[in-house]
């Protein structure tokens, strides 16, 4: 339920560039500070009605899960994917050579080179499905971006001026991924990819849309007032800084306001997508090249 | 499907899972670029009948029994169990797939469809589901390999009975064998079929270079390649081996038979002996101006690329020389080399007879025959010949199909 108010406080008020939204995105704050310093039974007698009453009782356990969500299982999925990663180059490229060579011709002079160049300017789908490679090259390229944007936040590494309110692209890398994310998903439902398609392709794309979903709007809301979004990349990157020092501590006391709870589920859906990526296809990243030896070689 | 037959074809799968077959299996986005490759496909459209289509099947099956992923959420990847319905479709699937591995030219990975159907062919021996004439072939080359003396009297008279037919294209040095048997110390082994049209114009060649060459005693087809079992591939290809190595030839040079070539050249190991396929000797003699020929064939002729020999093989330019020495009008099929499309006979599919469905199933090599415009066609492989001869015939194309070895032949210069 409160976790509902605050989303829709949040929302209505980012929409309306502050007023109407007011009286909810103060109960959600008020609601989230009471659990860092007052009891719940506190906080309850100074609030004006039953119903903040009833959801103050829960902001607690909200606060648990929230700062759960954005920094211990933040570093267990990255860990549980690096080491999962791991686990599965291992299991793969650990197993016996095949017997003979796989490689098709005309042969390249340097089979290193060629795999590196079908790795990164994939020819083949350049020939056979252009469309569907402008977009990507497009998306790959913003992934790229994406990640250095990421790292930029962080004080120590500086991309963007560090008194720039904004990541990498300015929401143009979200727009670079989240566009071809989306003819991705198109094309599956069309045949013949439809046929081909399983349930985890479907929902690989879903669960990496509403990732990139809830990220654009933190980098569009920057733009879309004077006001802007609540928070900038300059808070973020106190944040960040927290998450590279280990000091465990709780990021909602550098990010305040009510849209705090839109990075929340940002970082969840970040917490599942590197659960699910060694189990994925997005394994396809570290298998490209070792596999595209296999056809020059 | 009895629980042991299953363990027992889970410990085949698992005898397949080198490293590049876990990549093929593991990188796959199903990202759909490889359907439109399959000559199959294209001709029947049905995803069953794609690259991918077929591979999925084997790969369902490996997240069922091989993968975290398949145990803990099977419907992730819609898993297949192993039980008898799969078999018929493993069947389906690896048996309709000529190995031609055009696909490899579309994936974005370069997955190997014909080595993800090695499993299936292996799981289908195991489960006793193998197409029992391959067996039988394979078995029978095998069985002359341990026995090559039972065989001998009437294979050497069979040679001297069709000598006269040598001597017709090609005049042979007084003193010299038109077919020699057994040289040691002979430069070239030459491993024919077991028609004699595998070896006539091939004689005529060779005597025509003046090669110091021998006739092997076995022939070249490896019925275990297209059966995908290693080990009956390895026995048949090791008969040829053996006697390359007894008889310290330098090079032993395949007929016109593009699974031969592959599997002698590339699958067997390395050799103290090179391994050419027949048309680069023929090249070899025509550029050191060992032969001559003249340009008889004026009627526009074309060439097919077989599949094992040029995508798989990397023999392109000599076929091609080879033919502007002896023909005059020539045009490329389109399209060509490492795109051309497979003739649809490989993969045993030709030796298995199924003739309806290779006629189904090649459609597109029949246009694309019919587009070049061209009222020959030659090639370098038994096989394609075999099934370019049914398709003109099937879709009435009216072409004529030939040997390349042969048309040299009847093109050699007797000065
Ligand atoms: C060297 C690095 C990479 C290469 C060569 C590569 C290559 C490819 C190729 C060829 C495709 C097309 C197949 C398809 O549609 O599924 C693809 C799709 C995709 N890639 Fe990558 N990729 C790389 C890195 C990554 C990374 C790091 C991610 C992380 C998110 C990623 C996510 C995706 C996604 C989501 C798709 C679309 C999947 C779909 O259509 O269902 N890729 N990639
Ligand atoms: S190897 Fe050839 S026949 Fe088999 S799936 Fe690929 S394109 Fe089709
Ligand atoms: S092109 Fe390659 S990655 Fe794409 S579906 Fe076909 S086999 Fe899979």
């Amino acid at each position: 339920m409160n976790a509902l108010f605050s989303l829709a406080a949040s929302a209505v008020q980012h929409l309306t560039g502050a007023k109407l939204g007011s009286f909810w995105s103060k109960a959600a704050l008020i609601l989230s500070e009471s659990a860092d310093a007052t009891s719940g039974a506190t906080v309850a007698a100074d609030a004006t009605s039953g119903a903040t009453a009833a959801a103050v009782a829960v902001s607690p356990f909200l606060n648990a899960i929230e700062y759960t969500i954005v920094v211990p299982l933040l570093y267990f999925s990255v860990l549980f994917c690096i080491v999962g990663i791991i686990w599965r180059l291992y299991k793969i490229l650990g197993a016996p050579p095949a017997p003979y060579s796989l490689k098709i011709y005309p042969s390249s002079k340097s089979p290193g080179l060629g795999a590196l160049k079908d790795t990164f300017a994939m020819p083949q789908l350049r020939r056979h499905k252009p469309l569907f490679w402008v977009f990507l090259v497009i998306f790959h390229i913003s992934l790229i971006m994406l990640l250095l944007g990421h790292l930029d936040i962080l004080p120590s590494i500086s991309i963007v001026p560090e008194s720039s309110r904004h990541m990498v692209g300015a929401g143009l890398v979200g727009v670079g991924v989240t566009v071809p994310l989306l003819y991705f998903l198109f094309r599956r439902f069309r045949t013949p990819v439809r046929e081909l398609s399983v349930p985890a392709d479907y929902l690989l794309l879903i669960l990496i849309l509403f990732l990139f979903l809830f990220g654009d709007l933190m980098s569009w809301g920057n733009s879309w007032t004077p006001n802007g979004f609540v928070m900038t990349k300059q808070d973020f990157s106190l944040y960040f800084q927290g998450l590279a020092q280990f000091t465990f501590a709780d990021p909602r006391a550098v990010l305040p306001g009510s849209h705090y709870h839109f990075l929340v589920i940002h970082v969840l859906l970040a917490d599942l997508f590197f659960i699910v990526l060694p189990f994925s296809k997005i394994l396809h990243a570290f298998l490209s090249y070792p596999i595209n030896l296999l056809r020059r070689k | 499907m009895d629980a042991a037959t299953q363990d027992m074809l889970k410990n085949l799968f698992e005898t397949k899972l080198n490293s590049a077959m876990r990549l093929y299996l593991e990188t796959c986005t199903h990202c759909g670029a490889c359907v439109e490759a399959c000559h199959v496909y294209n001709s029947m459209p049905e995803m069953r009948y794609s690259s991918v289509g077929r591979s999925e099947i084997i790969r369902k099956v490996f997240l069922k029994y091989f993968k975290l992923q398949g145990k803990i959420a099977p419907w992730l990847g819609e898993t297949i169990e192993l039980d008898d319905v799969t078999m018929d479709r493993f069947y389906d699937a690896a048996y309709s797939c000529t190995g031609c591995r055009r696909c490899m030219m579309y994936c974005p990975f370069g997955i190997d469809t014909q080595m993800i159907m090695g499993i299936a062919k292996l799981l289908l021996i195991g489960a006793d589901k193998e197409p029992k004439l391959l067996t039988m072939l394979a078995d029978m080359s095998i069985a002359k390999g341990e026995d090559a003396e039972a065989s001998k009297a009437g294979f050497e008279e069979a040679i001297a009975n069709i000598e006269p037919e040598v001597e017709a294209l090609w005049k042979t040095a007084p003193g010299k064998k038109t077919i020699p048997l057994n040289v040691e110390g002979a430069d070239i082994l030459y491993v024919a079929l077991s028609p004699k049209h595998s070896i006539i114009p091939a004689a005529a060649i060779l005597n025509a270079a003046d090669a110091s060459w021998t006739l092997s005693s076995f022939e070249a087809v490896n019925f275990g390649a297209f059966m995908g079992d290693s080990k009956r591939m390895m026995a048949i290809a090791q008969r040829i081996i053996a006697e390359a190595e007894r008889l310290k030839v330098k090079t032993v040079a395949i007929v016109e038979c593009g699974t031969a070539y592959r599997v002698m050249k590339q699958q067997t190991g390395k050799h103290p002996f090179e391994v050419v396929a027949f048309v680069e000797l023929i090249a070899k003699f025509l550029r050191e101006g060992k032969i001559h020929t003249t340009k008889n064939i004026a009627e526009k002729l074309t060439y097919h690329d077989p599949c094992q020999v040029a995508r798989n093989g990397g023999v392109y330019e000599d076929p091609r020389y080879v033919i502007s020495q002896i023909a005059s009008d020539f045009k490329e099929m389109t399209p060509n080399r490492e795109m051309n499309w497979c003739c649809g006979g490989g993969g045993g599919l030709v030796a298995m007879g199924e003739l309806e469905f290779r006629m189904k199933s090649s459609r597109v090599k029949a246009d694309q025959v019919k587009a070049s415009g061209a009222g020959r066609i030659c090639t370098i492989c038994e096989n394609c010949q075999t099934q370019l001869t049914d398709l003109s015939e099937h879709y009435e194309l009216g072409v004529q199909v030939d040997s390349l070895a042969n048309l040299v032949a009847h093109a050699l210069i007797q000065e």
